[in-house]
Order: C-alpha cells, then structure tokens, then sequence
C-alpha cells in the first residue's frame, strides 16, 4: 500500500477507532481464534471416528470420537454467543461515532458558510453512514469466521498428512493472488456505481425539493428524462460490478475445488506411499469440498462486495470532509470549535454601541461593502437601517453582532471594543435575529427558552402576549405542544414569532432584528416591533417596511458611498433617494390608494 | 412458510419479472448450480468406493472433473445474470417512484417529503430490486436443501430421519428471528430518520445557530436521539446473538447425530465407505441452508424496504387531462367556483367564489395562513381543492395536460427553488428551447441581467455556486416566470425580499409587458395592492370583498392589515 493511503482520513480514523476500542477488538480476536479451533480439529475428530471406530467395526468408539467433535462444537456455540455482543460492541459504537462526526461536520461548515447540504444531502449522508455500519457488521460476522476456518482448515489437512495441506494450499494461493488485480477493478467500478448513486440522490434530492416549481414551470417530464438518465448510469455501472464479480468467482471456484480433485488423483500413489488411511482421505475430501471451497469462495465473495463498498463509502465520507477528526468513544469528542475567547474577556457597563469609521469587504480584492462608516447608537435607541437589497444591512448587523470582524475601524460596546469581550458575554448582551426563524424540534417551551433556559412558563406566556404569539399557542395547544421535525408544521411566519418570543424572554440588552419579522403581515410586524421598544434597551432593525423605518428614533440609510443617518424628517429633506424609498413604500406617488 | 400477499410482495414480484431473461438465466444457474451440488457427493463415493477397491477412477475423476467446472461456471453465471436482473428491478423500481412522486404532486409530498421520497428512491428501491433475485437464491437453497435429505434417505432412511427430526426447530428459531428483526429494523430506521429530521432542521436555522453561538447545543438536540438508535442496534444484535447460539447448538447436534446413524450402519454392513463420506457431503448441504442467517437478514431489511417503496407507489396521483386551450396567447379569464381545501383537517380555504377576467389584474391579500398562497396555487393546478372546481377559459384545469398547463399560467414564489445546471436554464426552465434572447429580455425585466452578468460566468454559472441573496433569488424566479410567456402569471409573495424601489420597477416591467396578460399577485405592500384592478380580500379562507384598493382602503380593517393605523382613509392623496 503506497504510504499516501496510510494518511486518508478513512485510514486515519479506522486506525483512530481501532484504538480506541482495542479492548473489544482483543476480546473480539481472541474469542474468533476459539470460535474457529473446532474447525481445526473436526477432520481429525471425524478421521478418528472413523478409522478407529465405525470403520473398524467399533461403534462405541466411533461414538466416543464424535461426542468429543460433539463437545467442541458446544464450546464453540458458547463462544459464538459471546462473541456476537463484541461485534456490536465495535460495530455500534462506530456507527455513533460515525454519526457524531457527520451531524458535527455538517454543522460546523454550515455555521463557517463553507458548505450547506440540502435535505438530499443529508438523507445521502445518513444512509452512508448507514452502509458503513451495515458492511462493517457483515465483514465481521462473516469475513473474519471465514478467513479463520480457511486457515484452521488448512492446518487441520496438514495434521492429517501434510503433503494434503500442500495440494490444497497451492491453487488456493494462486487463486487468492489472481484475484487481487480484480478486487483493484472491482474497487473501481465500485467507486463509479456510488458516483453515480450520489449524482441520482443529489438531482433527485433538488428537483423533488423544487417539485412546486417543476409543476409550475410544466416540467415534470423533463424532470422525468433527467432522473430516468442517472438511473440508467447506475444500471450500468452494478452491471460492469458483476461483470467482473462473476469473474472473480471462475478463478476462486477453480482455487477451490482443484484441491479436492488433486487429493482424489494422488489418493492411490498417497495411501500406498504415505500411508494415507480411508479415514483421513474421507476427512481431507470433507474439509476441502465441505470447509475449504465454500470459505475460499464466500471470502472472496465478501471481501469483493462489502469490503469493497466499505471502502468506497468510507472514501466518500472522507472526501466529503466528514471524517476530519478521528472519532473517538461515542460522547468523548469535546465541544465544537468555537474563536477562541478574547484574552482580555471584559465586560460592558451600558449597552450603547458605537461603530467607529468602519470598513469590510468580503475578500481582500473585493470591493467594501461598508466603508468608513462611523455611526453612535446610544443606549435605548431604536435605530432602523434601510436600503436597498444587498447593500450591505445584513453585513453591518453581523458587525454590530460581532459575527463578523472589521477590516478596519472598530465597534465598541459602552467602551469596550467587540474583539476584546468575551463571546459568551458578548452574546449575552447581544442578540441578532436573522430572517430565518429557526424552530428546532422539541416542545414549544424548549424553542422559546433557548435563550434563557431559567424563564418560567409565566414569562413566556406573557412575552408572546406580547410579541402576539398568544393565539398561535392556543392553536398548538399550549407549551408542550411539540414543534421542529415530526412535530406540527410552522408556516415562515409562524416560526419567525417564536424565534421573536425566544429573542424578546432573553436577557440581552441589545437586539438586531435582520429583517425577523418580513413573514408576518404589517399589522403582527408591527405589534412585534412596538414589543420590542417596549421592552427597553437597544433595537436596531433591518427595516423591511417603512413602517418600521418610521417608528424609529432614527434612520441609517445605507447607500454605498453616500450613507447617511437622521431621522424621517431630516433625511426626507437631505435624501432624495430616502424620499424616492419612502414614496414607493407608501405606494408609487403618481398612483397613490383611494385615486377614483 | 407462507407469506401473505401483500402489495409489497406484489410489488416484489413484479420487480423480479421484469427482466425476464435475467431472471431465467439466474433461475437456470442456481437449478443447475443446486443439481451439481447434488451430484458431487454421489460421485466421490463412487470414486472412493472405487480407489478402496484399487480400481482405475481415470473415468469417474472425469466426471467430477466435469461437474465442477459446471458448478462453477453456474456460479458465474448466476452472479452475471441476477445482478444484471437485480440492477434492471432496481431501474424499474425507481422508475416507477419517480413517476409516481412527480404525479403525485404537492399532495403527494405532504404525505413523503422531498427527503424522505429521495431516500426512498435511493435506498429503499435498490434493497428491494435485489430481494427478488435473493429470495430465488433462497428458495434454491430450500430445494437443493430438500434434495440433499432425499438423498440421504436413498442411502439410508435412518440418517434423514435424523436429520429431519432437528428440522423444526431450526424453522422455528429462524422464522422467530425473521419476525422479530423486521420490527427491530423499522424502528432502527425510525430513530435514523429522526436525526436526519433534526439536522434538515439545524441546517435551514445555521444563521439563528450561528448568531446565538449555539452550535454544540445544538449539535448535541441533533445527536439526542443516537443513544435509542445504539439501543435499537443493541436490540438487532441481542437477536442474533440468541440466534447464533441456539443455531449454533442445533446445527452440530444434528451433524453428529447423522454421523453417528450412518457411522452404525457402516458397522452393521448398510452403507459402504464412500456412502459415509457421500452422507456427511449431503448432510452439509442440508445444513447449508440454516447457515445463512446474514441472508435472512438482508430479506428482512429488504422485507422492511419493499414496503416502504411500495407505499410510495401506492400513493392516489390526480389524473391529468390532454385538452389544449384554444385561442390567441393573450390572457384568460380564470374563474373559481364553490372551491374548498383543507390542510391536515384545517380549513384553508372556504367556498370560494372568484372571477377574474382575461387580461385584468388581481391582488390577493390577508394575513399571514389565511389561504392567499394556497388559493395562488390553485390556479396553475399545483394542488387540487378537495371541492369546487378551477377554470381557465372555462376550461377545468384538471383537462389540461401538463405543457398546456404550464403555457396558461406562470408562477413566480417567495422563495424560488433555482433548478437546471445554469442561470440561463433556470430561468428557461419554463419553457424549453427558449433562445438567448428570451433569456435575456426576460432577466432585463425582473431586474436580474445586471447581476447575473457580474457572476463568475455569468448565465452560464450553476445556481447552487452563484453567491445570491434572497432578493437576487427572487428576481431569477420572476425572470423564469416572465420568460415563460403565459397567460396567467401568478406572483406568490414574489417580490417580497425585493426593495421597495426594484419592486415598483419589477411591478412596471410586469404591467408593460404582461398587459394583455391575467396577473394575480399575492401580495403585502399596500402599494402592490393599488397598483392591481381589483383586490381580493381573504380573512380565514373566505373572500371577504372583492373590489378596488381605493374603496377597500375606507374600511379600517383593511388598512390595518397593512399596519396603517391613522384614521386618515387616504394619507397619500394630494
């Protein structure tokens, strides 16, 4: 094995697992080699009956021999039986770790924004764990009692005379290393029919997530054609798989069952020359043809199939990225990565923030979206940013957040700037509301104490009073009322005002609403928004509708280089563009409501 | 054992039969596979029979020679060949489920969502596409089993019946088995789905997750049900583990109990050497049949995954009409009549009663699920009402086929799925073969051509790479919908993340280009609803007016709905 796959993530955490449960895998190895010595000693066993026994006309012999190969075998089934929670004492916890590693994966490149797999991927990537799991139970229940009773058997011809074990180890070798080269293609092949598994699961995945638009734009037998294609490539790609199984299957067959032939050909020039008894000859035939050729073979088999997979998902799963960290024990990974806590972790004494000529620009080549903009927020403000889309509001509540770092310039809250407070203390006291509301699956209760884990049902009951998310708990039927996946179904709006509620029952003193209330109607955004002011502390919203704007102490109007801040009346007069925003909000000047 | 008819084994049969040659080349290789099996114990009796007596065996030595090869070459052939059947069920399956979730519609996707029906077409049909070729591989084995007992009886009755008397205990403790993992399977699969649930959930909220700085908290809720899943994963291999034991047990005490029959009747003169060695080959044939526990539990996981495709196909689809709506491409009138639908029980939209004629423009307003987006999508027949009918033209909507459809009306959304491999085929998705021209006039109007042009390749970049904003999403989406050209456009919430200022010029584009056209526009702004003919009230699934903005806007409620409190019924008039 060339050194490069020695450091693939797969290698690098099935070396990672292994070690961390040596133990089961000890306990798993040393019970295997019992489990498979009755194997090693049943030709003899069976020889002995026979020569000694039935052969020679003694029966109670011939019985005496097969009560002991009988009492092997029970030891055997004991064995068995305490060998079988061993496999799952590595198979499950794999899985877990496995698991653990995906969800963790998963989620820390969607929170970093490098990666965000839709409901396709996910569901792709759980059935690949899936397989591990289920290949890597087959593999050991199978692959390992088969390698083992290969092996015990050869020994146990060799005992009976060892120039058997030399005919049947010779083709079985030759066969084992003709196979080699196509276990390579297999490997290959394997790859391409995943490829195109994941191709199917992916397109299959975004058209059936799009399906209303695929109704809606009349292409539902383009979508037909399209997915019927990916199908047929994954046809044709187990096709070519057992193409080259079946020929893997010629060779072993053949390493198999020549064995038994030779010892049948040599078996006058043996009994005579090596003085090779019908007992041992029967024992050795039995071996090969009934132990040998089907072990050989299922082996193989094995190996070609689920050893092969394995493999293959395993190096998807790396690629992916999903195994950078070697898993270990299931529970023992540690906390997920988080910036590493400001040296200083000071805490604020107000709550007002200051934006001091600040610049950021996603990128070093790119253009700034905010360029030195200075901007005094004092504490209980309640300031609306408007603008049009893309122009840079969400940046700047990300900044205020302190989500993101400025290039240049600085924010501070009270005095202290943002870098310099610890995250927890900073997050403590600021909270951003992006446009998603995010519901996670549990009781309505734990959604909207995610903040604050100590608010008593009172406080929560009363906050949705006032957000006006009384009637939508009525209708859920109460705080136990179970919501987020397999829980009732919450339209946009609906999630957005119990991620209002949740914001509004937490402690922090500064709350960014990134445009948190765009599903509700005006009349809920506004008894959200006036929730809010209510409440006390600062507010700075991302405005979606004038309304908002002209319920504000004041104004920040974001327009590239010529940004400025006020309020309604002042930027009425200083902004044209403010004036142009507000009229069509209102509705277009020319044609305002009630015109017949 | 007698398995009830069920749609999945129906489903399974069918499956299986669809490559017929496969099936009958892998049916030819097991027979012919068994049969060699079955002959090859006989023949090394003769032989050693033979050898005993110093006879010449170079003839029999041959013959075995011969069914070796045989028995290897079915091997081989038996994997080509129900492979290949396996892969073409496994098409055919998925096929069928693609077909069927399409037609299945909107309707169909309440009852398996877009996760749940890929997962299915994925997993559930290509574990089901091999059951078939495994069940024949199966059942094979019960004859070959069967046969192996037969001949053990013609060397001597006294050994099979040995051998027959562990048989129903065997049966009994893998048919237990059987049963018993396919509920533990289910519920193993439950739990995982459970934990794909909660990520799709984390994943749609990663900016709430990363503003709060909760991601190991929430990381842990996604990982919450792992510890039922270990524990259904424990129960699967406490299974097999009482399984393996009492099989491992049985097994060898009716080997040995042969053993020691046959062993007997060489003493006693019955049976020849070679008929021993010929008795201990047949016994392991017979036995070879209870080996086979790994496959067992691939048919109960198969089991398991034929009825999840199953129910997927058994899914009621709407059938869908051929008829072609005659007349110029200009607008058509669209008339609801007595149309009433319910939600999972809830009433969403009430007998409504709607009319809007050809070429005029309608808003339809509300709060937030009183039934605006639902009567939208009634329109283009995204979804059927549960009574009442649609009408294009006085055409039902149902008689139309689905191109004809998707020519009559055209939908933008709030939140546009981007589909194709590039811009240019997202927004030429509704209508195929349109030239770059088209494209482009249509990304011109919806505001969209300037910033699709400073993408890194521009109409050619893949969607799922561009870098878009909510807003930019919506203007591909309302480029789609202009593109398409139809005589109904229906704007769903479509314009919702635009500014203020794009969306008057993208309400302009619309009222220019599409003026001859029907437009309905579910809409929030005070000033979309002005800028319509009529306005289309609905408070709790009922219409409650239909009539101007300007006559709806003296009523207070109406006002309220756009958060206007003033007492003044007309701030804006000059």
């Amino acid at each position: 094995m060339p050194a490069a796959a020695l450091t693939h993530p797969a290698v690098r955490m099935a070396r990672g697992f292994l070690r961390a449960h040596r133990r089961s895998v000890a306990v798993v190895l040393a019970l295997s080699a019992l489990e498979s010595l009755p194997v090693l000693l049943s030709g003899v066993l069976l020889a002995r009956a026979l020569d000694q026994g039935f052969l020679a006309g003694r029966l109670l012999v011939g019985l005496a021999w097969l009560g002991a190969l009988g009492a092997v075998m029970v030891l055997r089934a004991v064995v068995t039986r305490g060998l079988i929670p061993g496999l799952g004492a590595i198979v499950e916890p794999l899985r877990d770790a496995l698991v653990t590693s995906v969800v963790t994966e998963t989620l820390r490149r969607a929170v970093a924004d490098t990666a965000r797999p839709d409901g396709a991927g996910v569901a792709r990537l759980t059935r690949q764990v899936e397989t591990v799991r289920s290949l890597a139970a087959a593999l050991l229940r199978s692959a390992r009692q088969l390698g083992l009773s290969l092996v015990m058997a050869l020994v146990g011809l060799a005992a009976l005379a060892p120039v058997l074990a030399l005919l049947g180890a010779v083709p079985i070798v030759l066969a084992l290393a003709g196979c080699v080269p196509l276990l390579r293609t297999l490997g290959r092949r394997q790859q391409v029919l995943v490829t195109a598994e994941e191709a199917l699961a992916g397109e299959a995945g975004d058209l059936l997530a799009g399906l209303r638009d695929v109704l809606a734009c009349g292409a539902r037998e383009r979508a037909y054609r399209q997915l019927d294609v990916l199908i047929a490539d994954a046809e044709s790609a187990a096709r070519r798989i057992a193409a080259t199984n079946a020929l893997i299957g010629l060779i072993v067959s053949g390493g198999g069952k020549l064995p038994a032939l030779a010892v049948l050909v040599a078996a006058p020039g043996l009994s005579a020359g090596h003085g090779l008894t019908t007992g041992a000859l029967v024992g050795a035939v039995t071996y090969l043809l009934t132990t040998v050729d089907p072990a050989l073979r299922s082996m193989v088999e094995v190996l070609g199939s689920w050893g092969v997979e394995l493999a293959a998902v395993l190096d998807r799963l790396a690629r992916a990225g999903m195994l950078a960290e070697p898993p270990g024990p299931a529970g023992a990974t540690t906390a997920v990565d988080r910036p590493a806590p400001a040296p200083h972790g000071r805490r604020p004494l107000g709550h007002g923030l200051t934006v001091d000529s600040v610049t950021f620009a996603y990128g070093p080549h790119a253009e700034p979206v905010i360029r030195a903009l200075t901007l005094d927020i004092p504490e209980g403000t309640r300031l609306a940013v408007v603008g049009a889309s893309g122009i840079g509001k969400s940046t700047l509540v990300e900044l205020l957040a302190g989500l993101a770092v400025a290039d240049r310039g600085e924010i501070r809250l009270d005095t202290v700037p943002l870098r310099e407070l610890d995250p927890d203390a900073l997050r403590e006291s600021v909270r951003l509301l992006p446009q998603e509301g995010y519901v996670f699956s549990g009781t309505l209760r734990e959604n909207l104490r995610q903040l604050r884990p100590d608010a008593s049902d009172g406080e929560l009951v009363r906050s949705a009073a006032i957000v006006g998310m009384a009637a939508l708990i009525d209708r859920l039927g109460g705080l136990d009322a179970r919501v987020g996946a397999g829980g009732h179904p919450l339209s946009a709006g609906e999630r957005q005002l119990v991620a209002l509620v949740r914001a509004h029952v937490c402690t922090a003193r500064v709350i960014l609403l990134d445009e948190a209330t765009c599903h509700l109607d005006p009349s809920a955004e506004d008894r959200a928004e006036a929730a809010f002011a209510q409440r006390g502390g600062t507010v700075v919203v991302v405005a979606h509708r004038i309304s908002s704007a002209l319920r504000a102490d004041r104004i920040l109007l974001m327009d590239g280089d010529r940004t400025m801040a006020g309020t309604h009346a002042e930027l009425l007069v200083a902004s044209p563009h403010y004036a142009d925003l507000v009229g069509h909000w209102n509705g277009t000047p020319t044609t305002g409501p009630g015109e017949d | 054992m007698t398995a009830p008819i069920t749609p999945a084994t129906r489903l399974l049969a069918a499956a299986t039969l669809h490559s017929p040659a496969c099936f009958t080349a892998a049916a030819l290789a097991s027979v012919v596979g068994g049969a060699s099996s079955l002959a090859i114990p006989r023949l090394l009796a003769d032989l050693l029979d033979g050898l005993l007596a110093h006879r010449s065996q170079s003839g029999r030595l041959a013959v075995l020679a011969l069914v070796l090869a045989v028995s290897a070459s079915a091997a081989a052939l038996g994997t080509l060949a129900g492979t290949a059947g396996g892969a073409a069920a496994v098409g055919w399956l998925r096929r069928g489920v693609v077909r069927r979730v399409l037609d299945a519609g909107l309707a169909g996707q309440r009852r398996y969502s877009a996760p749940d029906a890929t997962g299915r077409l994925v997993g559930s049909c290509e574990e089901a596409g091999y059951a078939g070729i495994a069940v024949l591989d199966t059942l094979v084995s019960v004859a070959t089993a069967a046969a192996g007992v037969v001949a053990l009886w013609l060397i001597d009755w006294r050994p099979a019946a040995a051998f027959l008397l562990g048989v129903p205990l065997v049966h009994l403790t893998v048919r237990l088995f059987f049963r018993r993992t396919s509920a533990a399977f289910s519920r193993y699969q439950e739990i995982q789905a459970d934990i794909a649930a909660r990520l799709v959930d984390a994943l749609a909220g990663v900016r709430s997750i990363r503003a709060g700085g909760t991601e190991a908290v929430e990381r842990d809720r996604v990982l919450a049900p792992l510890a039922a899943l270990s524990r259904a994963g424990a129960q699967i291999w406490h299974l097999q583990r009482s399984t393996a034991w009492q099989l491992g047990l049985l097994l060898p005490a009716i080997e040995i109990l042969v053993l020691a029959v046959t062993g007997h009747g060489v003493i006693v003169g019955r049976i020849s050497p070679g008929q021993l060695l010929a008795a201990g080959g047949y016994t392991a044939l017979a036995l070879g049949l209870f080996r086979q526990v790994d496959a067992i539990l691939g048919l109960a996981g198969a089991a398991a995954a034929a009825r999840r495709t199953a129910e997927v196909l058994g899914q009621p689809v709407p059938t869908r009409g051929e008829r072609v709506l005659s007349g110029s491409p200009v607008g058509c009138a669209v008339v609801l009549r007595g149309v009433t639908t319910s939600i999972e029980g809830r009433t969403v939209l009430d007998r409504i009663d709607l009319s809007v004629p050809a070429g005029t423009s309608l808003a339809v307003v509300g709060r937030s699920g009183h039934g605006k987006s639902n009567l939208a999508a009634l329109i283009g027949r995204l979804h059927d009402p549960d009574t009442g009918e649609v009408l294009l033209d006085g055409v039902p909507v149902g008689e139309l086929g689905d191109e004809q459809l998707a020519r009559c009306v055209a939908y933008a959304f709030e939140r546009p799925a981007l589909l194709g491999r590039t811009i240019r085929g997202t927004i030429g998705l509704g209508r195929p073969g349109a030239g770059e021209a088209v494209i482009e006039r249509a990304a011109r109007a919806a505001r969209a051509h300037e910033f699709v042009r400073r993408l890194p390749d521009g109409y050619d970049t893949e969607p799922a790479r561009a870098p878009l904003s909510g807003g930019e999403t919506q203007r591909l989406g309302l480029a789609r919908a202009f593109a398409q050209d139809a005589r109904v456009v229906v704007l769903d919430d479509a314009t919702s993340s635009l500014d203020t200022a794009t969306e008057a010029e993208v309400g302009e584009a619309l009222a220019t280009a599409f003026a001859d056209r029907t437009r309905i526009v579910v809409a929030h702004r005070a000033s979309t609803a002005a800028g319509a003919d009529r306005v289309a009230w609905l408070v709790d699934g009922r219409i409650r007016a239909v009539a101007p903005h300007a006559r709806l806007w003296q009523d207070q409620d109406y006002r309220a709905l756009f958060g206007v409190r003033t007492e003044d019924p007309c701030p804006q008039l000059p």
